[in-house]
């Protein structure tokens, strides 16, 4: 009786054994099924495939999986979804590459992977460049966020990625104030969104003149809007509180204005901004100096 | 695996400079605080019966594009009362008898004894622009504290013209003697 157990037990042992041999080698065939469909240009059936294979345990760890699984999101985004910039299999294809990459002990493949990567987040950034519109600009948005999670596998340089950054908040805060001119009142809220955008630069970058100096521009602009929208009909006591508030934004204005000067101080702008500050806050000699300054330089042109 | 394509970064080719500060901006709206306060001197103050027929006139002595341009939009969608207000550019001294309010610019202020002069017996209520006008002859005179637009008035200056001053504005304005 007990002999006959012991048998029955290894058995099943070896049946168990051999099912898992079988199931493993099935899931590695998975993925030379998928290959062989990538190679004949089946990319839904390399799909499938490829897909089964790297959610099984057997192969979930395996980095030529996920590398051939990059190739064949890559190919499809190519071929199926060049035109759409929220393409799913691109960030399918960026995710694959990445984690074969860290499954690569042997950095097989790591170079080939980076290169990928780099191909597919130069994409990333330029769909978001090409979004850079008043209906797409989350999009641009989104697709910069990937770009710059995917870029610092290629150029891990902190200050790289980081004039990249400056580059895209300036572009998305000019496009933000953009918005709020078409309609001041309906979108206010794209006023404060230029003013983070331009505070994110300044974080980075304290003596970027452009963000310097537009910001000083969008505190100009409001106050000067602020006085401009008044009614006649205004009594002097509001047009009291109306001075006060365009003052307190002139004065915001200022040091922007003064910073882009200190950095640029042959920047017509910014001379010319100057000017108009020290107009509206009613100092007139310090005005006058700057548009003298200016049409010092213009005769210097 | 197949070949891979290359391309480029390109560049942000969205402008990335706000709008430009435009001087006449800051002039437009000095001008409009102006226009405002002038709007409120035609409440604010009572003129004789007679100069309650026509027009309401407002002349500005002096050059200023950016002013004549607000008050000649004001003038287009307001009126002081039943009467139509006209802005009219003065070259002289003279033209002033005609005006129910003159606005001698800061660059003119010389002109304020000949404007006392041309004026009397007349009711033009005078508004000038430059430190101690009020004290000079002028019934309200801008001026500037802590960067901020006011007004002084001298009331003498205002009444000795047959013009009724409204306690509301002497209380907002700094008071001259």
């Amino acid at each position: 009786m007990i002999i006959k157990m012991l048998n029955l037990k290894r058995t099943v042992c070896l049946a168990m054994l051999l099912l898992t041999v079988a199931l493993a080698e099935a899931q590695q065939s998975k993925v030379s099924a998928a290959y062989a469909f990538f190679q004949q240009d089946q990319l839904d059936s390399a799909k499938a495939c490829i897909d089964a294979a790297v959610k099984h345990p057997e192969t979930s760890a395996d980095a030529q999986a996920w590398y051939l699984r990059g190739f064949i999101y890559k190919s499809i985004y190519n071929k199926q979804e060049r035109g759409n910039k929220l393409s799913p299999s691109r960030l399918e294809a960026l995710t694959s590459f990445k984690k074969s990459t860290t499954l690569d002990t042997a950095q097989a493949n790591v170079q080939e992977c980076i290169k990928n990567v780099k191909y597919l987040a130069t994409t990333l950034y330029n769909d978001a460049a090409a979004s850079l519109d008043s209906i797409d600009y989350k999009i641009a948005i989104g697709n910069f966020e990937k770009f710059k999670e995917y870029y610092l596998m290629v150029d891990p340089t902190p200050a790289n990625i980081q004039q990249k950054d400056i580059a895209f908040s300036l572009a998305i805060a000019a496009l933000y104030t953009q918005i709020f001119e078409t309609d001041k009142k309906g979108k206010a809220e794209f006023l404060k969104m230029a003013k983070d955008a331009y505070n994110r630069i300044l974080a980075i970058d304290p003596n970027n003149i452009g963000a310097n100096y537009n910001m000083g521009v969008l505190y100009y602009n409001q106050a000067v809007n602020l006085i401009n929208q008044s009614d006649y009909d205004l009594d002097i006591v509001a047009l009291n509180d109306i001075q006060d508030n365009s003052i307190n934004l002139f004065k915001e204005s200022l040091p922007f204005m003064e910073k882009a000067y200190e950095l640029d101080p042959k920047r017509r702008e910014t001379l010319l901004g100057l000017s108009g500050i020290y107009f509206s806050l009613n100092e007139f000699e310090k005005s006058n100096m700057y548009k003298q300054k200016l049409e010092e330089l213009e005769k210097q042109r | 695996m197949k070949k891979l394509l290359f391309i480029l970064l390109l560049p942000l080719v969205l402008l990335t400079q706000s709008a430009a500060v435009r001087l006449d901006q800051s002039e437009e709206a000095g001008a409009r605080i102006k226009a405002i306060y002038i709007y409120n001197f035609t409440k604010y103050i009572e003129w004789p019966a007679e100069y309650k027929e026509g027009n309401f006139v407002i002349g500005v002595y002096g050059t200023s594009i950016p002013l004549l341009n607000e008050l000649n939009k004001m003038a287009a969608s307001k009126t002081v009362g039943s009467q139509k207000m006209e802005i009219k550019n003065l070259t002289s001294a003279a033209e002033a008898a005609q005006c129910h309010i003159v606005y001698i610019l800061a660059d003119n202020s010389s002109q304020l004894a000949d404007v006392v002069g041309k004026i009397k017996g007349k009711s033009t209520l005078i508004v000038t622009d430059k430190a101690g006008m009020a004290k000079l002859g002028a019934g309200i005179n801008f001026s500037v504290v802590e960067n901020k637009q006011k007004i002084e008035l001298n009331r003498a200056n205002i009444e000795k013209y047959k013009l009724k001053v409204a306690s509301t504005l002497v209380e907002m304005a700094v008071q001259v003697k």
